[in-house]
């Protein structure tokens, strides 16, 4: 499916939106159809695209009779409760929110989380039409070494000079339940955009000690490129029914990016009868300075850098005769943009000397006199210049 | 208007190294809104004002609970919090009060900034000292910013003035 759509990609040039003129296009509003209509016509995808499957682990606390019964002596309770009630009149009534946080976790936590990975995409671009409940809460901890610990949650976001290092994982488990953790990068590709980079893959843990599983890929820091905006990071928890080899190539910190490559849909779906996703923390990054660190240090390459292709800005087609437009600003809009910025370059490298200070700037730009035979056009242009208004601050 | 899939994709150009590819897309569907140049629907304008956003903030309060929710543009609901749900009426006195508007504005909050959705467009206007209004300035305090920057439109040479790159001010 995302090759399709990446080939569709390949081939639609993007066109910057544009409105010639203020007049009703179409049919009139009360026959022709809503904006609403016309985009779930255009966005329709069959039920074989849209059909999701469920792969996780089954809810492992349904809510049971006795507690639900519980829970109705609890709110008894709490009503017949005189001072909470006259904490609750006063406006002062407060909640422990590290217990709300708790009950969520047990409760609706694992919906929640859901839902916000399907927002960032994280199932779709991790297993294609799989999807599952993380029922199980995955803690990480980033340790900053001043004291205080960096959660991951869901989508939050997390510098990588943060993450250099391993985080502390914790979940809650039986001692003899072997787990495998992954880390894997779901933007950061270099070469191809639909596969991944896996930063951490370890497994065969033993409950939740992560030291004493076997660590296959050793930790990676995230890595996104400087212009390429924010990268999601994903930690996914699958719990093992038994000993396993992956057949996956060993990583060390030290090896080529290249060896990273993984696509977690096709290893998935090579051990899925023994391996189930369980938990699910995933973190947003975007470029700083410890990323260049990583390329020029580990790599030993130059750092990539990259920049958003905007659409071309649209230039009505050129006319012989155009009416009513400032022949210089009409025929410099179809010149080639770096010849324009070529003259300004040598304009202002005419007047520079590299031995002198530059002469301090104007006080008063727009006092000074033109020459009295200077036509208006180059006035303006000259004012321009000297106000620092428009071409002149692409050079 | 636009269509999702349009905005997801970055295609970039390469400017310093030889090696690596001249296009690198990113696939993250939130990363265009992140760094404000994703569209955002207009709407026609005769139409109500508060479609213009890509995330806004929603409060329903019905008769037996009150809900407040981040409202995606296309996705709909993405967070969500009740005074019902378990973790909040278990502490609660009545789940109708303002204390319940006061601490469902705290959860909220909390899990906004833990989801990485820290901006989003409100056009709620609370009576002053309200249930509404003590809501909004917890989410407030909470540390989520209740107003979406403006859209980052790409000057065109013969334009006046150059405004900074949102995603370059933060970076060095």
């Amino acid at each position: 499916m995302l090759n399709s759509f990446r080939g569709v990609w390949g081939a639609n040039i993007q066109l910057q939106q544009i409105r010639c003129a203020h007049r009703i296009r179409g049919k009139a509003p009360i026959f022709c159809r809503t904006i609403k209509e016309r985009l779930d016509e255009l966005n329709y995808k069959d039920e074989i695209y849209t059909t999701k499957i469920d792969i996780g682990l089954p809810q492992m606390n349904k809510l049971s009779e006795s507690s639900r019964r519980s829970r109705l002596d609890h709110l008894k309770k709490i009503k017949a409760d005189k001072n909470l009630e006259q904490l609750a009149r006063n406006h002062t009534l407060e909640i422990d929110l590290d217990e709300a946080k708790k009950e969520w976790l047990n409760t609706l936590g694992p919906q929640h989380k859901k839902q916000i990975a399907d927002h960032y995409g994280i199932f779709e671009h991790l297993y294609g039409e799989g999807y599952f409940i993380p029922y199980l809460n995955l803690e990480v901890l980033y340790d900053l070494k001043n004291g205080s610990y960096l959660p991951v949650y869901t989508g939050n976001d997390i510098k990588p000079a943060e993450a250099l290092e391993y985080p502390i994982v914790n979940y809650e488990s039986d001692p003899d339940s072997l787990w495998t953790l992954a880390l894997t990068s779901l933007d950061g590709h270099l070469t191809e955009g639909d596969k991944e980079y896996v930063h951490w893959l370890v497994a065969n843990i033993p409950g939740n000690s992560i030291e004493k599983g076997d660590t296959i890929v050793e930790y990676l820091q995230p890595i996104p490129l400087k212009g390429t905006g924010y990268h999601r990071y994903a930690y996914v928890l699958y719990k093992q029914d038994g000993n396993i080899t992956y057949d996956v190539t060993k990583v060390t910190a030290k090896s080529p990016l290249e060896d990273r490559t993984f696509v977690t849909r096709d290893w998935y779906q090579k051990y899925q009868d023994n391996i189930t996703p369980a938990g699910l923390a995933f973190f947003q990054t975007n470029w700083d300075l410890s990323v260049r660190d990583f390329f020029h240090n580990v790599l030993d390459t130059k750092e990539p850098v990259y920049e958003y292709d905007f659409p071309k800005p649209y230039l009505r087609p050129q006319e012989w005769f155009p009416r009513r437009k400032a022949f210089n600003l009409y025929m410099d809009k179809y010149r080639d943009p770096k010849q324009i910025n070529k003259e300004y370059l040598l304009r202002k490298l005419k007047d520079e000397d590299p031995f002198k200070a530059p002469p301090p700037p104007l006080k008063f730009p727009n006092a000074q006199p033109f020459p009295k035979n200077m036509p208006s056009w180059l006035r303006l242009h000259e004012k321009k210049i000297r106000l620092g208004w428009g071409r002149v601050n692409d050079v | 208007m636009n269509n999702i899939k349009r905005v997801l994709t970055a295609p970039s150009l390469s400017r310093l190294s030889s090696t690596a590819p001249a296009e690198f897309i990113n696939r993250n569907p939130r990363n265009l809104e992140k760094i404000r140049i994703a569209r955002k629907p207009d709407g026609y304008h005769l139409e109500a004002a508060g479609r213009k956003f890509w995330h806004k903030l929603v409060l329903t309060a019905s008769n037996r609970t009150v809900t407040a929710q981040v409202v995606h543009f296309v996705n709909g609901p993405v967070i969500e919090a009740k005074t019902s749900e378990w973790a909040l009426r278990k502490q609660l006195y009545s789940i109708k009060d303002t204390c319940a508007y006061i601490n469902l504005g705290k959860v909220f909050a909390q899990r906004c900034l833990e989801s990485g959705i820290t901006e989003m467009y409100c056009n709620i206007k609370p009576v002053e000292g309200g249930k509404v209004d003590r809501f909004i300035k917890e989410v407030v305090n909470g540390g989520v910013k209740l107003e979406e920057p403006e859209v980052y439109k790409k000057p065109n040479p013969w334009d006046l003035h150059r405004p900074e790159k949102p995603w370059e001010v933060a970076e060095e």
